[in-house]
């Protein structure tokens, strides 16, 4: 049972590494437009810079 | 038949595209569906119609086809300084709302804007909101963007952004999505040590699970749970007791109890319910708070912006005009107002003589005849010549910025009810404080005051009606989810409670239960003419725009008229036309047709019911009692009360009159369309405002609906009785499952163990029950 002293502590570290990242994307604006990366994703990108038009 | 390349419209004579392809395997509806394909490909965008073919459409609306417009009143310096801003980088930022965006590709084409035009440096598309984020090269003309978007055929709405407003609101929602994130890892986590903690861990183990689920507690019940405390708070200074109130103070205890037990080593607490508690609630009213601002939004954008374009004449001399936007308009100045226009100020006609329809404004199904000095009213359409007008007064001082502000005022005034839910709040409160007083002295007699105190406290915080406070915002949700899916769009969750409880039904007729425009209703063909009766027709009314002249037109459509050599051809405005058609003689007049000036046929006009009126009418009359309010004529009035067989009519009202009556009747639901009807819109206890409504009738009603015909309102008045009817059922349920945590309570047999059962099964019972919904709601617009 010792074993939980120490995952007890890395359970805890995991959460708060999660929470943190959360909290990140979210003030970054990750999630401020929910309807449109949807759709958006599905688009092939072809052209990754600006000069590149597909013919 | 054929399915147009660019629209997928289904055509029957299709014009096609030589350019690209001359083998013509490419069909279209019509020349601008055409121009957009022959653009996107000059442009090399082609690629469009593959994304297209392989992506699902969102939304069931064809692309508005581009009809060349020059949008040069958005170039406007003081129309630029105040709906555009500059960011620090010097780009201009822009945000326009697109009509007609309406699958994956448009967003594929939107976002290549910047590699169509260089000076265009970050197009972003929100699709919810059909709103395009641009960055432009100040330098760059809007107009010539916005002929750009025209041309593709999305038309082009530029709206007023405010760097400061958005970051206000993307803060608000910021901190919405981390209090339920926050509270969702915490109730999470919370959850592995008290079931540890129920499992049996003992001595240090428990002390420290213990001591776990307190500091994840912390944030859920301090940040995370913040609202809940504020809005009980802020209804307790307005003396109501709303929801929060309960949940609140057993928020309150539950925290308070839990950390007085860590410090005393009682390893005891509620933790793991009221987290879980927090997050469900916050997650529940965020859905309901997503979909009514989505009712709200749409009203915001999509018929706001219509008669934006003025053309004002720039000096004294009456020949040039500029474009300006119709909000920059002055008293005096001189403005050109085109056939079909809605008129945008009051002003007396300098020149010209036309009709207008002023069945929006006041309800009159009859068109106006206004001449030379004639008064016309902001908000009229203009029909059949162009005029030239000076206006005498914009903004709130014309007729319909009064009614403008009459319907800010109804909004106040609007009969309020008390929620169910409050009401139930109020008693609900009531009832746990004293059955805890009660259970509080009960105790005293046995036990310590210690234990009693704590015995009272268990029982406020097992009591804490969450299954209640779930279940109204998740059923509502549902409903409003359903209503908007089907084109009825719901401002507020409160007009569903209303909505049951009305008895009295105003309609209004013009526009509402008519299309609101005249249609030929018969052609007594008395001797056949030479030409085919449908040729005639068309060739010689195509030019004009009188209403009788469209309407003809429209009718003689259907029977697929052509075109013929057509001379001298002669329209008297407020007489006929005349013109020779493969050299006979022909006239319209009077709603008589001659030939060589022999009479061939008649013909006669009035404004429709809708197809769906009649049997509608005949179902509503069941159930409520039906009143037909009009600002037209008497006999007209009547004459349609008759038809779809309502007797109690009023004629004649002006949009305050019909206010009154309206909210001089109990439990009333006011249908219209009109400025005329804003009003009382506004002030029945709900209003509904049909498709083709004005932009102000929108504004003023509860509830729009976006599909044609009155059918919607039907289902809608079922939706409201059926969710209110899961409402009570959830309410019934949920206390059920609090009178037994008040029953173990008392009998001593609570412990966070019983708690932890009983909160989430009352929760998950309610949420089955709302998913479920009732057997009528199934099978709504199906």
């Amino acid at each position: 049972m010792e074993i939980i002293l120490l995952l007890l502590p890395l359970a805890i570290l995991l959460a708060l590494f999660f929470i943190g990242v959360f909290i990140w994307s979210t003030l970054r604006g990750q999630y401020d437009d929910l309807n449109t990366p949807q759709y958006r994703m599905l688009i092939d990108d072809k052209d990754c810079s600006k000069k590149g038009i597909d013919p | 038949m054929h399915a147009c390349t660019h629209c997928h419209e289904s055509v029957e004579r299709a014009v096609y595209d030589e350019i690209i392809d001359p083998n013509l395997s490419t069909p279209f509806c019509c020349q601008g569906c055409l121009t957009v394909y022959q653009i996107l490909h000059q442009k090399g965008f082609g690629e469009y119609y593959q994304i297209k073919e392989s992506a699902g459409v969102l939304r069931k609306r064809a692309p508005v086809s581009g009809q060349p417009e020059r949008f040069q009143f958005l170039d406007d310096q003081i129309f630029l300084d105040e709906y555009t801003e500059l960011d620090t980088e010097g780009l201009r930022v822009v945000e326009i709302y697109l009509e007609g965006i309406h699958c994956l590709a448009c967003l594929w084409l939107i976002e290549r804007m910047p590699l169509m035009e260089p000076q265009i440096f970050n197009s972003k598309l929100d699709i919810e909101r059909s709103v395009v984020l641009l960055k432009l090269a100040p330098q760059l003309k809007l107009s010539e963007v916005a002929s750009l978007f025209n041309n593709l055929g999305y038309k082009p709405h530029v709206i007023k952004s405010s760097e400061d407003q958005r970051r206000l609101k993307n803060q608000e929602e910021r901190r919405e999505l981390l209090r339920i994130g926050i509270a969702a890892a915490g109730a999470s986590n919370i959850m592995i040590y008290a079931v540890s903690l129920y499992a049996g861990a003992s001595d240090l183990y428990a002390q420290v699970f213990n001591t776990l689920t307190v500091l994840f507690a912390i944030p859920v019940m301090t940040y995370s749970a913040w609202g809940f405390y504020q809005s009980a708070w802020n209804s307790l200074k307005n003396k109501v007791i709303s929801i929060d109130v309960p949940i609140a103070l057993a928020l309150i205890m539950g925290f308070l109890m839990g950390c007085y037990n860590l410090f005393t080593g009682v390893t005891e607490n509620y933790f793991d319910s009221l987290t879980a508690l927090v997050f469900l609630l916050l997650l529940s009213r965020y859905f309901l708070k997503k979909i009514q601002e989505r009712s709200l939004r749409v009203q915001d954008l999509d018929f706001f912006h219509h008669h934006e374009s003025v053309l004002k004449a720039v000096d004294s001399s009456l020949e040039n005009f500029q474009e300006v936007h119709a909000k920059y308009l002055k008293p005096q100045d001189i403005i050109k107002v085109k056939p079909q226009q809605f008129i945008p100020a009051d002003g007396i006609i300098l020149k010209g003589r036309t009709h207008t329809n002023n069945s929006l404004l006041t309800g009159e199904s009859r068109l106006v005849s206004a001449d030379h000095g004639d008064e016309v009213f902001s908000g009229t359409q203009n029909l059949s010549s162009e005029i030239l007008l000076k206006v005498l007064k914009v903004g709130g001082e014309t007729r319909l910025g009064e009614i403008l502000k009459s319907v800010a005022g109804g909004w106040s005034q609007k009969s309020q009810i008390l929620h169910v839910t409050q009401t139930v709040s109020q008693y609900f409160i009531l009832v746990v404080l004293a059955l805890s007083l009660i259970l509080f002295v009960i105790n005293l007699q046995e036990l310590s005051l210690a234990a009693s105190l704590e015995r009272a406290l268990t029982l406020l915080i097992v009591t804490c009606p969450c299954a209640l406070a779930l279940a109204i915002p998740l059923t509502f949700t549902r409903s409003l989810g359903l209503a908007s899916k089907n084109g009825v769009f719901i401002k507020s969750d409160a007009a569903i409670e209303k909505l049951m409880k009305v008895k009295n039904i105003f309609i209004d007729k013009t526009g509402t239960l008519t299309f609101g425009r005249i249609q030929i209703t018969e052609l007594n063909i008395l001797k056949e003419p030479l030409l085919p009766m449908a040729d005639v027709i068309l060739n010689l009314e195509n030019q004009s725009q009188h209403p009788v002249a469209r309407a003809l037109i429209d009718y003689a459509k259907a029977l697929k008229p052509q075109i013929r050599r057509t001379e001298e051809l002669l329209e008297t405005i407020g007489q006929g036309v005349s013109a020779k058609i493969e050299g006979i003689k022909y006239e319209i007049k009077n709603y008589q047709v001659f030939e060589h000036d022999i009479l061939v046929a008649t013909f006669k006009v009035k404004d429709l019911l809708r197809p769906d009126s009649f049997d509608l009418i005949q179902r509503l009359k069941r159930n409520y009692s039906l009143h037909l309010l009009s600002g037209d004529q008497k006999e007209i009035v009547e004459k349609t009360g008759q038809e779809v067989g309502i007797s109690s009519t009023f004629s004649q009202q002006s949009p305050e009159s019909k206010s009154r009556i309206v909210t001089e009747t109990s439990h009333s639901l006011m249908i219209g369309d009109g400025a005329n009807d804003a009003i009382a819109l506004s002030r029945a206890d709900i209003g509904i405002a049909v498709h083709g409504s004005m932009a102000l009738s929108l504004k003023a009603a509860d509830v729009y609906v976006v599909t044609p015909g009155l059918g919607p309102i039907e289902n809608l008045l079922i939706l409201s009785q059926e969710t209110m009817r899961i409402i009570y059922r959830n309410i019934a349920l949920s206390l059920t499952y609090n009178s037994l945590s008040v029953i173990a309570v008392f009998s001593g047999h609570i412990t966070p163990l019983v708690a932890a059962v009983i909160m989430p099964l009352s929760s998950l019972t309610v949420l089955v029950s709302t998913l479920i919904g009732t057997k009528q709601l199934r099978s709504l617009w199906k």
